[in-house]
């Protein structure tokens, strides 16, 4: 029996280690148990217990075999992703900041400057809580930069009212909502287009 | 949050082996070897389930929802804590009802066509 085992826990190597993990030991207890009942009976029932446990092996191994390289293709697909997109904004982030510099130099209106000056805080903050919520949770990329988006500049609309009441008697809160709308638009629809290019673990 | 279950006739037709898993599953928990026994009883012994085919089904099985693991055991006395029992669940019940809904219309068909006898 221990000789049969062993050649069937070396059989089992052909499958993929997370499916070993976590039926390997039952695989082996049926086969023992299926082991015990043809010990009874003669050579030619051993041979085609053999010949079914190495077929089943044979039919099944290569299966889980592509499944699990599909389950890390899919994850390795989605990191790529990630990564692609972070590059991305880190970009648009430059962009915009050498965009700021030029405009303030060359004094550009301030509705563009109040634009570009939102993007740059709520890209900032955003996507520094958006990109590590979607790679720790996979939840839906889209809908998390939906809601994050719309809270960070809402909260950073508020503070900006606040603030800017008090310490700018000339302060321009149309101007200044407009720009957290530009900025809100601007980073959701770079969420979109992510989301479209990436796909979702299901 | 809780994963939507599928239509069950979007999963239809199962492969040989899951329908006989959730059959064998049907009359109550069981293990992996008690499946196998039960699958090779109810077809005459034309099907032996490998435990590959068997493991693996079993995966496919937990993962889309028709099977659970239970901790409930038949007759602890009798019973080996290291086995697992698996149990049908009411989304497995219901795939495996459409399936058998599925295969009677068939049979309809081929008595219709004088393949089988029909029944009286």
């Amino acid at each position: 029996m221990s000789l049969s085992k062993r050649i069937f826990q070396l059989m089992l190597l052909a499958y993929p280690r997370e499916f070993r993990l976590e039926y390997g030991s039952d695989m082996t207890q049926l086969f023992r148990d299926c082991y015990r009942d043809i010990q009874r009976t003669g050579l030619i029932c051993a041979i085609a217990f053999w010949r079914r446990m190495i077929l089943d092996v044979i039919r099944t191994a290569p299966l889980e075999r592509w499944e699990a390289l599909e389950r890390r293709y899919k994850t390795m697909k989605n990191l790529k992703g990630d990564l692609i997109g972070l590059v991305a904004c880190a970009a648009i982030l430059v962009a915009t900041f050498l965009l700021f510099g030029y405009g303030r130099r060359h004094e550009i209106g301030t509705i563009w400057m109040f634009a570009l000056d939102a993007i740059v805080t709520a890209g900032v903050v955003s996507n520094l809580i958006i990109f590590p919520l979607v790679m720790a949770t996979r939840l839906s990329a889209f809908r998390t930069a939906l809601w994050t988006l719309l809270l960070v500049n809402g909260a950073l609309l508020l503070i900006a009212t606040l603030i800017g009441n008090r310490a700018d008697p000339e302060f321009n809160f149309s101007a200044v909502f407009a720009a957290y709308v530009v900025s809100f638009v601007f980073w959701l629809t770079f969420h979109w287009l992510r989301s479209q290019m990436r796909p979702q673990l299901s | 949050m809780a994963k939507e279950k599928p239509n069950p006739e979007k999963l239809l037709p199962l492969t040989s082996s899951v329908f006989h898993i959730l059959l064998a599953l049907s009359d109550g928990d069981l293990h992996g070897y008690g499946i196998m026994q039960e699958v090779a009883e109810h077809t005459g012994g034309q099907i032996k389930l490998g435990p590959g085919t068997l493991y693996g089904a079993i995966k496919r099985l937990l993962g889309n929802g028709m099977i659970v693991e239970t901790d409930e055991r038949p007759d602890p006395e009798m019973d080996d804590e290291r086995r697992r029992y698996y149990r049908l669940t009411d989304f497995g019940q219901q795939v495996l009802k459409a399936e058998v809904q599925r295969i009677s219309r068939l049979v309809s068909v081929a008595q219709r066509k004088r393949l089988l006898p029909k029944r009286t």
